[in-house]
């Protein structure tokens, strides 16, 4: 079963580098790059370090289901204003 | 429009970038050690396709061992295993697994892991099938000396080739190419 992420998109908004959220979580920045292509299921206590880093919820990063893509998301938030 | 001509230094210039060995000193002198340990694709493949094949010659083809004094075979093959085990720590300290282990995260350690487990279970069911299938063709075949060293230390040299390089090989090819930020 594929693990999806979306920690590239939070990482573009918040403007840190693979570099600086691998230094953050103790990992290597390589092992940030092949979890955000999902090469890489991370372990729970890695998924939990990452969310607590954005401070959101785990499961605002990683989903068992596809992600939403950010245009519909944006698109269903105009039609709700 | 002419093409401009090229000064022989510039193409000297050329042809050393060429060989990869710039980038490849400027990798090592760099802090990074990512750079340091890059996969190694092909490399370990030759040692291992080496040993196979010194293996498969004494096998295979013990006349060419008749009349070979045992001094000459002890030499040529002491020459073969120098050859291999000068390049198998190369391969291992520069390949993905070269660094200490207590450096390691949880995905590299997993990758050590499974790159350990698949040489070593390799090596196990070689062993276990190729020791007596070496003992029934030394009987049948009625070995004589010369040929009983040779096949051991090549099957010796086979065994340390795919504990040196198998490791590296396996984990080099399960780390796809990551795009530079």
């Amino acid at each position: 079963m594929s693990l999806h992420n979306r920690i590239s998109v939070f990482r573009a908004e918040r403007g840190i580098s693979r570099r600086e959220l691998a230094e953050a979580v103790g990992v290597n920045n390589q092992t940030i790059g092949y979890l955000e292509r999902g090469d890489y299921k991370p372990s729970l206590e890695l998924a939990l370090k990452i969310a607590r880093h954005f401070g959101v919820a785990v499961e605002m990063i990683f989903s068992l289901d596809r992600f939403e893509p950010i245009a519909m998301s944006l698109m269903r938030t105009g039609e709700d204003k | 429009m002419k093409p401009r001509r090229r000064s022989i230094l510039a193409m000297l210039d050329d042809s050393v970038r060429w060989t990869g060995m710039p980038a490849r000193i400027a990798d090592q002198i760099s802090g990074d050690p990512d750079r340091k340990h890059r996969p190694m694709r092909w490399l370990p493949i030759w040692p291992i396709a080496f040993s196979c094949a010194l293996l498969m010659t004494s096998l295979a083809w013990p006349a060419a061992l008749e009349g070979v004094s045992l001094a000459v075979v002890i030499s040529v093959m002491v020459g073969f295993c120098g050859g291999v085990f000068a390049v198998i720590p190369g391969i291992s300290m520069n390949g993905p697994l070269g660094k200490s282990s207590l450096q390691d995260d949880e995905r590299e350690a997993s990758l050590r892991k499974d790159s350990f487990l698949c040489c070593l279970g390799l090596l196990a069911a070689l062993n276990c099938l190729g020791q007596p299938l070496i003992m029934i063709l030394s009987h049948w075949q009625h070995w004589q000396v010369p040929q009983i060293v040779s096949v051991v230390t090549s099957a010796f040299m086979l065994n340390a080739s795919l504990l040196g390089c198998l490791p590296t090989l396996y984990a080099s090819w399960n780390l796809p190419q990551l795009p530079r930020e």
